[in-house]
């Protein structure tokens, strides 16, 4: 796996990820938007994805579409929990204005495994977005007119210590397994889709909060043409949250370093594609 | 599906007036209490663990003509109608597949919910329609029509919660009596978690408040709906959505399994009704021409006689 | 009311134990040694001559939904007809009425299994003759190909060029018929209807409509 963050300059977060032959790149994009009524003092929070023909060829034209709709919509799924990801933190001003992040996923190479590469990528752009600062706030009858700050480094980061990653679990034969790649895919018939959170430790290193250590499953779907025995079912979930447990864990360490890294100055970039 | 540009959509942005009543701003706990009174019963006094598979489900076949087959369910509120076509040529598709394609359309009423729903097709209706196509693949002998696709088109009418649930069990009964092949009767149910409750077979207001965030951090809340193949026992799709720890889903998984199964016999003797009756229908039809072709017959003995006096 | 119309099934019913006794037939499907229904319908139980067997099979009181398969024969409508092949629209396997038609087309070279580099398909057929035709597998998306390279397949119905439409020709030899009204005679590939297959009722059915039809005129 490899990892780079900050790679697109007119993004507030970035992330290009590497995942064996997958490679996903990831922007996000904030402005200025009005919240829901039912949801005052939240904000929003939209993914889009783009599988360019680049990937495969079979994504030519409207090919990807399906492909596309899929992750976004388990995607959305996967943040929409307020325990995944508090949009509460998105808001500027309860009922009048708030951020609206826009997720777009590039999908550049595609090697199997998109679901959880993507969650992995929107995870570690969302861990370095930066949202800058509103200095002051005017209220001109029902308008309200911001102020933000020019310096780009006067901006605060997200809370995304708990946010979920998916975990495939593709079923081939009687066993199920992580992490698959496209020929694997294609043997199996069916496969599991697990959104677990993160935990808050491995992004937060000075985090002490011990409550929410646990994880938990935020959402789960299956995919393909297949169906299981509520048991495999079952053992499957448990797998997944295993798996996502560790990768959680290596993706916080990688981040960290990285930031460190930046701090440092001594960040050397790969490139696109390498 | 493209927009409908004859129609008048409206702003974006309308509002509900609703929203400007008193009750509107209600805070979660006010919500909470509304679901449950102190004897532990819903709103509609069925008990937590109750399903409305027992009381208020209402099935029926072959209301609408054209279609090969068709289904309505109801669940006291939730109302769904689906129909079922004969394969037909997959359009824009040019690779051979060994396999036939089940294409799958859930649509709400605009009038369905409390919201104002747009007519046009939005992502929900989609992630539903996928949904739905996953639930009801396996069980569909999809061999017996190569590069051909059955369609199955689901219109809710009213949604009042578990509406997946109620399309998919309205899509298998459309699916048998349009006689496609199926390795087993589908059923499928719902549930919603709220903290330490568990709601089967949730109502609009229930699934709302499970889908919405609760005060306290680390509580439970989400709604898992399931599918089974009722006889082999097969999980043919599982959606979960909200937050919940892995005891949770286990627990949940074995509500849905017990109530998946309960709503069989409902749709059995839906079936076999349907049988009996097609067959009685028949046998009518036969008798009829029977008595017509007497009548012929002595006709014709008429004319004979005429032909041969003449 | 079950002893009047027999067992019914539902999909998914586990209707006997697979083994050479009991053999799987339309409307069911095999698992793990079971046989079980894919149909909503009545259980039909017949013996096959050869093996002693006994067939398992579901009858649905609607024609099911599946498309003609490899080896079915179809009977089909002849649409274009050129110089390599003859399109035609399929309107029933076996005896169920199919809901929609769906698109078959015949190559020259499986007119006939004789003399297969001087077919000519002008000389075989017309627009508008009904044929009985066999499904050859399927290799190609949206249509079927068909065969009639067998002495009981080929042209059933037809009507001569400039006959009234409704009096069909009758065959006089293997790649003959002639209209009974107008006595035009035309080439075809004429099939050979085998009398078992005919339903006697119907065959009667038709002969006193026919004889009626005459007595009115």
């Amino acid at each position: 796996m490899e990892l780079e963050t900050d790679v697109v300059s007119h993004a507030s977060g970035s992330a290009r990820l590497r995942l064996a032959n997958t490679d996903i790149l990831v922007g996000v994009k904030t402005e200025i938007d009005i919240p829901k009524p039912d949801k005052p003092d939240s904000g929003k929070i939209e993914f889009f994805v783009d599988c360019s023909a680049n990937a495969t060829p079979e994504f030519e034209g409207r090919g990807g579409e399906q492909l596309a709709n899929s992750i976004s919509n388990m995607m959305q799924k996967a943040y929409h929990s307020a325990e995944a990801f508090n949009l509460k933190q998105l808001c500027i001003f309860e009922g009048k204005q708030c951020w609206k992040l826009y997720i777009d996923i590039l999908i550049l190479e595609c090697g199997g495994n998109l679901c959880d590469a993507v969650s992995l990528a929107v995870k570690a752009a969302l861990f370095n977005t930066r949202i800058p600062f509103v200095k002051a706030a005017l209220m001109d009858g029902g308008n309200i007119d911001l102020q933000l700050s020019d310096d780009p480094f006067d901006s605060k980061l997200l809370d995304v210590g708990t946010a979920p990653l998916l975990v495939t679990l593709c079923k081939i034969g009687d066993k199920c397994v992580v992490d698959p790649s496209a020929e694997e895919e294609n043997c199996s018939v069916i496969s599991l889709i697990v959104g677990v959170t993160g935990n808050k430790r491995h992004y937060y290193p000075n985090h002490t909060d011990k409550q929410c250590t646990e994880s938990k499953c935020t959402t789960i779907g299956m995919n393909g043409p297949g169906s299981v025995v509520s048991k495999t079912l079952k053992d499957a979930i448990k797998q997944g949250i295993v798996a996502a447990k560790s990768l959680d864990e290596a993706l916080g360490q990688a981040l960290l370093k990285e930031r460190q890294q930046n701090i440092g100055m001594k960040k050397h970039s790969y490139g696109f594609l390498k | 599906m493209p927009l409908d540009y004859r129609r008048f959509n409206g702003p974006e942005d309308s509002v509900s007036y609703k929203r400007y009543t008193n009750k509107y701003y209600k805070g979660y706990d006010e919500l909470y209490k509304e679901l449950v009174d102190d004897k532990g019963r819903r709103k509609d006094g069925r008990a937590l663990d109750e399903a409305r598979s027992m009381c208020m489900f209402f099935a029926r076949t072959d209301l609408i003509s054209q279609a090969k087959g068709s289904a309505y369910i109801e669940l006291k509120k939730t109302k769904v109608v689906c129909s079922v076509f004969d394969p037909r040529e997959i359009p824009h598709q040019n690779e051979f597949s060994q396999l036939g394609q089940l294409y799958c359309e859930v649509k709400f009423a605009p009038f369905s919910c409390a919201q104002q729903r747009r007519p046009h097709v939005d992502a929900e209706d989609k992630s539903l329609s996928v949904a739905l196509r996953q639930a009801l693949e396996p069980t569909v002998c999809r061999h017996l029509f190569p590069n051909y696709q059955v369609d199955v088109f689901v219109y809710i009418l009213e949604h009042d919660g578990a509406c997946l649930a109620a399309a998919i069990n309205a899509a298998g009964l459309a699916l048998a009596n349009a006689s496609v092949p199926m390795y087993d009767i589908i059923t499928s149910s719902s549930v919603a978690i709220i903290g330490k409750k568990v709601f089967v077979d949730p109502t609009e207001a229930e699934e709302h408040l499970a889908m919405m965030s609760p005060e306290t951090e680390g509580t439970n809340h989400g709604i898992i709906t399931m599918s089974m193949l009722s006889e082999l026992k097969q999980v043919s799709d599982f959606v979960q959505i909200g937050s919940m720890d892995i005891e949770c889903v286990t627990e949940a998984m074995d509500i849905l399994e017990k109530e998946c199964e309960n709503i069989v016999p409902n749709i059995q003797k839906v079936l076999v009704h349907n049988v009996v009756q097609s067959f009685n229908q028949r046998k009518q039809l036969e008798a009829e021409a029977k008595e017509r072709e007497i009548a012929l017959n002595v006709k014709m003995e008429e004319w004979k006689k005429l032909l041969n006096a003449g | 009311m079950d002893k009047e119309i027999g067992k019914i099934c539902i999909p998914g019913m586990r209707l006997s134990l697979s083994n050479k006794e009991f053999i799987s037939g339309p409307g069911t499907y095999e698992l793990k040694g079971y046989i079980y229904a894919t149909l909503a319908g009545i259980l039909k139980m017949e013996e096959d001559e050869k093996t002693k067997a006994t067939i398992i099979s579901v009858e649905s009181p609607r024609t099911p939904s599946v498309l003609p398969k490899a080896g079915d024969i179809v009977t089909a409508k002849v649409t274009v007809v050129n110089s390599r092949l003859v399109q035609c629209m399929i309107l029933c396997v076996g005896s169920s009425i199919l809901v929609r038609p769906y698109k078959g087309v015949l190559k020259k070279e499986d007119i006939k299994s004789t003399d297969k580099d001087r077919i000519d398909p002008y000389k075989c057929f017309r627009p508008g003759d009904v044929i009985l035709a066999r499904v050859l597998p399927m290799t190609e998306i949206h249509w079927y190909h068909l065969s009639t390279a067998e002495n009981e397949l080929g042209v059933v119905i037809a009507v001569a060029e400039g006959s009234p439409q409704g009096i069909s020709m009758v065959p006089i030899s293997w790649s003959e018929m002639q209209c009974p009204k107008t006595l035009v005679k035309e080439p075809r590939k004429v099939a050979r209807v085998i009398p078992e297959n005919i339903n006697q009722t119907m065959f009667k059915d038709s002969k006193e409509s026919n004889k009626e039809s005459i007595d009115v005129k």
